[in-house]
């Protein structure tokens, strides 16, 4: 019985130590953080890059959001304009830090970029429908948790 | 009718019991691992060895349901190997999945594909779903373990391979449960590739499985000798076995087989004595039923040397 009781106790407690240390780093480091560092990019160079897709209207929503994540960055937008290609690509090589425009949720672009939730209270627009929100560089975890908190 | 030896009875149904619980709360792991597996290949390699690890449970009732049926014309041997060639199909399946899974992880690797992980909202609060995954990949570490740690001491009274592999599988289930947590916290700290390279790790365990899954198949498939559950190496009841028989035998040759949970054996070469003793004695201390046939063949007999 002992051995069984140790096979146990042993992932159990790599969990729960492992559960300590994150509290703990958790404590003194943004996180999640991002691989390819947007968040800590801006802190520096105070400046947002935002593509905005040609022919797009600016939402009063979007701007709200964009407003209260450059007060808490400490940093200023400056806007690019381009069409829906040609921002997305340089979204996916970290040239623009987000890109504003009307996508679907089912759009064939959903791999390679991640697109937030819906902005203006939508959260029940249709897998096909286009409907104002922000596209992400994957895997920028933390920028994306803080523009998606802020669009809440 | 049922044929199944009344000393195997009770652990037999208890198995079942045990194979529909697993079931019921592997279900339970797969359905909170689906709903949180957002953008992790770790995630979504771990969902996928839980949706596996339901595939021995299913082979064991589906051959249970066989197992106890009475031969027909068209198999006039019974259907104790049901659950041999059920398991064959499985091993294949298994390593088909973990094969695929290894590509796709090392695709994921080698183009240094970043996972995104992002909040999502619950009850009015916003949460990063990392947090939900790795939740959900603790609950399908404690599942597992402690099913596959009530199974293991029933299959090995039955004598069961099937019920065997899946108790130890499941046993093995938090290295994958914990590859994943690790992945995660990888995300969670920047290094986007631990995701892949958990996703990775586990896929190989899946592989493994797989494989050592159909060595075992084969050898039963190959009527090989009786093996034990846990190696390849033959079983310590058959050679004792085989020493009783050699020894109240001497001139003949004996051959054991397995024969899904049971022994079947032949001596060639010897008329079968007038005073046959009985079955159950052969067996000595080792549980009696497992020997379901000891058959004699006369050194007359018609057979080819050069086969078998």
């Amino acid at each position: 019985m002992g051995i069984k009781g140790n096979a146990f106790l042993r992932p159990v407690g790599t969990i729960a130590s492992a559960a300590i240390l994150i509290a703990g780093l958790a404590a003194c480091a943004e996180l999640p953080r991002d691989p390819n560092g947007t968040t800590e990019r801006i802190r520096r160079t105070h400046e947002i890059v935002l593509g905005d897709i040609a022919g797009t209207p600016r939402s009063p929503d979007a701007e709200r959001v964009l407003e209260r994540v450059a007060a808490r960055l400490g940093a200023r937008v400056t806007r690019v304009e381009g069409h829906g290609e040609n921002l997305l690509n340089r979204l996916e090589n970290g040239k623009v830090d987000l890109v504003y425009g009307h996508f679907a949720e089912a759009s064939p672009w959903a791999g390679k970029v991640h697109f937030g939730r819906p902005l203006g209270g939508r959260p029940d627009a249709g897998k096909e429908e286009h409907v104002p929100r922000f596209a992400f560089r994957n895997g920028e975890n933390g920028w994306i948790a803080l523009v998606e908190r802020e669009a809440r | 009718m049922n044929r199944l030896p009344a000393s195997i009875r009770e652990d037999f149904a208890r198995a079942k019991r045990l194979e529909w619980r697993t079931l019921f709360w592997m279900s339970t792991v797969v359905a909170a691992m689906f709903v949180t597996m957002g953008g992790s290949q770790a995630m979504r390699s771990a969902l996928i060895e839980d949706v596996l690890s339901l595939v021995p449970a299913v082979t064991f009732l589906i051959a249970a349901r066989f197992e106890p049926k009475d031969p027909t014309e068209k198999y006039p041997f019974g259907f104790v190997r049901v659950n041999s060639l059920a398991f064959l199909v499985a091993a294949v399946a298994l390593t088909a999945v973990g094969g695929f899974l290894m590509y796709e992880s090392a695709m994921t690797l080698i183009m240094a594909e970043h996972p995104t992980v992002a909040p999502v909202e619950i009850f009015g609060h916003t949460v990063w779903l990392g947090w939900l995954m790795i939740a959900a990949l603790g609950w399908s570490v404690v599942v597992p373990m402690f099913l596959g740690r009530v199974k293991l001491p029933v299959a090995e009274r039955l004598r069961d391979k099937v019920l065997h592999t899946d108790a130890l599988m499941q046993k093995a289930d938090w290295q994958t449960g914990l590859a994943g947590i690790v992945g995660i916290l990888g995300i969670y700290f920047g290094y986007w590739w631990a995701d892949s390279a958990a996703a990775l790790f586990i896929a190989f365990s899946i592989l493994r499985d797989g494989l050592s899954n159909m060595g075992i198949a084969a050898a039963e498939l190959l009527d090989g000798a009786p093996r034990e559950l846990d190696s390849s190496s033959i079983s310590a009841e058959a050679q004792r076995l085989q020493a009783r028989l050699e020894e109240l035998w001497p001139q003949g040759e004996v051959r054991l087989r397995e024969s899904g949970r049971y022994i079947v054996g032949t001596i060639e070469g010897v008329h079968p004595p007038d005073d046959l003793p009985k079955l159950d004695e052969l067996m000595g201390d080792d549980p009696a039923w497992r020997l379901a046939r000891l058959s004699f063949s006369p050194p007359q007999a018609l057979r080819r040397e050069d086969v078998g």
